[in-house]
């Protein structure tokens, strides 16, 4: 915790220190992926009993942190560090069930700007590479796969496509609603279906793409 | 802001916060693959196993005309109830539930049903002794880059010679195969792709219940029993099936949910012949004799796991679980053993050859306090004749060729047609059940 906040505060004093740029994203998610909806469809027609139906993985919320090594021209670039996380919920009789999965993504920023003053419209272009944790309990407890594993771990790589508005807040601050999208073509997770619908190789692939759109607010600070 | 700048912005931010979204989220449409699909077609399921079974309630949720024909006068396939021999329910057919995760795990958890995880120790038959641990590691059977031959040959070349012969047997029992046929690397593979735990359970009534219960009991009124299907003539847009009595039913899509021994051994006649790749398929998967015999006793002189013998490889107490305590110890007999004893030709000459075993494991205690048994043959059972299937040496992907449905009319489903690690158990049959199920939407909807 004591190391959060000392970088925290050592990114905030590099903010004002320089003409870099600092931003913190918070915004509402909504995914897309075929793969792993028609898992959860698979799940859902395959338990008729079920009195409550699966949700599709689909709300979730996302948080970002991005550093701009220079703020002045046109077009900068940085460094970006999202986390991604989507819950799907559903109580039956006697079994509840829940999904969760996490997405970390790191990557490499390219941001375009109107002017050095900072107003207007922005366009963010992040190149990342993406790991995914897909985390399930049945009432309560831990779904276990196999001897050792519960999470279907993935990996793959995302393009993402952001486009806010700035509005001047005060000095160095300014804030954004923005949205954006993002594409995974490729997501390594050969072991999701073993945790959507306790089978292998039935009916998905050990991989998936993904769409992310993203609606939110981002706070800058230069 | 100039005026243009102005206009600038405001097309941008009209195209970028407008369009661009919707355009996103359209794309993004949430797909339904299951839910929307309607048929007016019928769907006859052959076989009323845990397969065939569960097909036909998913099929019946769905509100899809079905109707499942079985060969034999019950339903069931290989799970089967025997009440009345000891004081609590037993297993004839499958009774452990190899692990809780899967759709079976659900609904167990869903209907509350009593499961209990079978830790039971096991002795060894070995070198004439009963004994707590074996010398040598017997645990070679798992790991990178396996040989594609058999139990036996793998064993014998890492050392374990004839004195392993009846512990490498149970090993491969445990697949219902005798060691000589299965697999090494195609057993591991399979393994590589189970899911579904690793504990087993154990009933407190039975396996066959939670199937009758809770499954067969939506689509018992559908099952038309003692109907064996001997042709099916899928030529003509309607595929007409024939049974033994020159019955004909007529459907537009069939789920063939019969043991792989039936498959193999050409008792259903298809019209026009299968691909010569599909029976290819067929042949290479392996299914060998299988039984159980429970043998009754007056005193309980037997540890919980036996494994070893030379006529039974394992015995296992089978009260473990239940509520109720009669001294029953079942003889769990597959492969070459289950042959032999079947060639013995009666159910009193098969319990001998057993209490002779368990006499001299436990002095004489066998014969002396034994008081009934109950012989379960699934080989000589003429709607299954074997145990479960399992890998064979060169058998690479025939399951998967197997499983493959035909001309969207002919759908196989059944324990041997799981393609991903879980056949020989219920809810590996149950879950190609519903992949067939899916598979026939799928196909609808096209």
């Amino acid at each position: 915790m004591k190391l959060i906040v000392l970088s925290f505060i050592l990114l905030i004093n590099l903010g004002f220190a320089s003409a870099q740029e600092f931003q913190i994203d918070a915004s509402y998610t909504y995914l897309y992926s075929k793969q792993w909806d028609k898992a959860i469809q698979t799940y859902n027609v395959s338990r008729p009993w079920l009195t409550e139906k699966q949700p599709l993985l689909i709300h979730g919320f996302n948080g970002s942190l991005s550093y701009i090594f220079n703020s002045v021209e046109a077009v900068n670039h940085g460094i970006n560090l999202s986390y991604t996380f989507v819950r799907s919920s559903a109580a039956s009789d006697n079994i509840e069930n829940n999904l969760y999965l996490h997405f970390l993504t790191v990557g490499y920023l390219l941001h375009y700007q109107r002017n050095e003053k900072l107003r207007g419209i922005y366009t963010d272009l992040i190149v990342s590479a993406k790991l995914s944790g897909l985390y399930r309990t049945i009432n309560g407890e831990p779904f276990v796969y196999s001897e050792t594993y519960s999470n279907a771990f993935g990996i793959g790589g995302d393009i993402r496509l952001k486009l806010g508005y700035y509005i001047p807040l005060k000095n160095t601050m300014y804030l954004s609603p923005f949205i954006s999208s993002a594409c995974t073509p490729y997501l390594y997770s050969p072991n999701s279906e073993a945790v959507i619908n306790q089978t292998k190789g039935l009916t998905s692939n050990p991989w998936t793409a993904l769409l992310t759109n993203q609606i939110g607010l981002t706070f800058h600070l230069k | 802001m100039n005026r243009r700048d102005f206009l600038k912005q405001t097309s941008a931010l009209t195209i970028g916060g407008i369009l661009f979204p919707s355009a996103l989220f359209t794309a993004c449409r949430k797909e339904n693959f299951f839910e929307d699909v309607t048929y007016d077609g019928k769907v006859i399921i052959i076989g009323a196993g845990a397969a065939g079974l569960y097909a036909a309630y998913i099929l019946k949720s769905k509100g899809i005309d079905f109707q499942i024909l079985e060969a034999s006068s019950t339903y069931g396939g290989r799970l089967g109830k025997l009440t009345g021999f000891a004081n609590f329910p037993i297993d004839t057919g499958a009774q452990w539930l190899h692990g809780e995760n899967s759709v079976l795990g659900d609904l167990i958890k869903s209907s509350k049903t009593k499961i209990t995880r079978d830790d039971s120790e096991t002795k060894f038959w070995f070198n004439n002794k009963l004994i707590d641990a074996l010398p040598q590691n017997t645990n070679i059977f798992e790991g990178e880059e396996l040989p594609d031959i058999s139990y036996e040959a793998y064993a014998l070349q890492n050392g374990l010679g004839n004195e392993y012969k009846y512990i490498i047997e149970n090993i491969a029992g445990d697949q219902g195969a005798a060691a000589s046929h299965l697999s090494v690397y195609g057993n591991n593979k399979d393994e590589e792709n189970w899911s579904a735990g690793d504990d087993d359970f154990k009933f407190e009534e039975t396996f066959f219940d939670l199937i009758d219960k809770e499954i067969a009991s939506q689509v018992k009124d559908q099952i038309l029993i003692n109907t064996i299907i001997t042709k099916i003539d899928y030529s003509q847009s309607e595929i007409k099936l024939t049974d033994s009595n020159n019955n004909t039913f007529n459907a537009n899509k069939v789920i063939i949910t019969v043991p792989i021994s039936i498959l193999k051994s050409g008792d259903i006649q298809f019209i026009p012949a299968l691909p010569i790749e599909k029976t290819t398929a067929f042949s290479k998967i392996g299914m060998d004799a299988g039984m159980k015999v429970f043998l009754k006793f007056s005193n309980k002189f037997f540890d919980q796991n036996i494994i070893g013998g030379s006529v039974c490889a394992a015995y296992a107490d089978d009260r473990i679980g239940k509520a109720q305590n009669d001294n029953i110890l079942l003889a769990f007999i597959m492969g070459n053993q289950a042959e032999y004893l079947t060639s013995l030709g009666s159910d009193v000459a098969i319990t001998a050859a057993l209490l002779q075993e368990l006499d001299l494991m436990y002095n004489g205690q066998a014969t002396a306090s034994f008081i009934a048994s109950h012989v379960e043959n699934w080989t000589t059972n003429p709607f299954v004749k074997g145990a479960y299937s399992y890998s064979t040496v060169g058998m690479g992907d025939a399951r998967k060729t197997a499983s493959q449905a035909l001309s969207e009319k002919l759908y196989f489903a059944g324990e041997a047609m799981n393609t991903n690690g879980h056949h020989q158990t219920v809810h590996g049959a149950v879950e190609t059940g519903y992949r067939e199920v899916m598979n026939i939407l799928t196909d609808i909807k096209k």
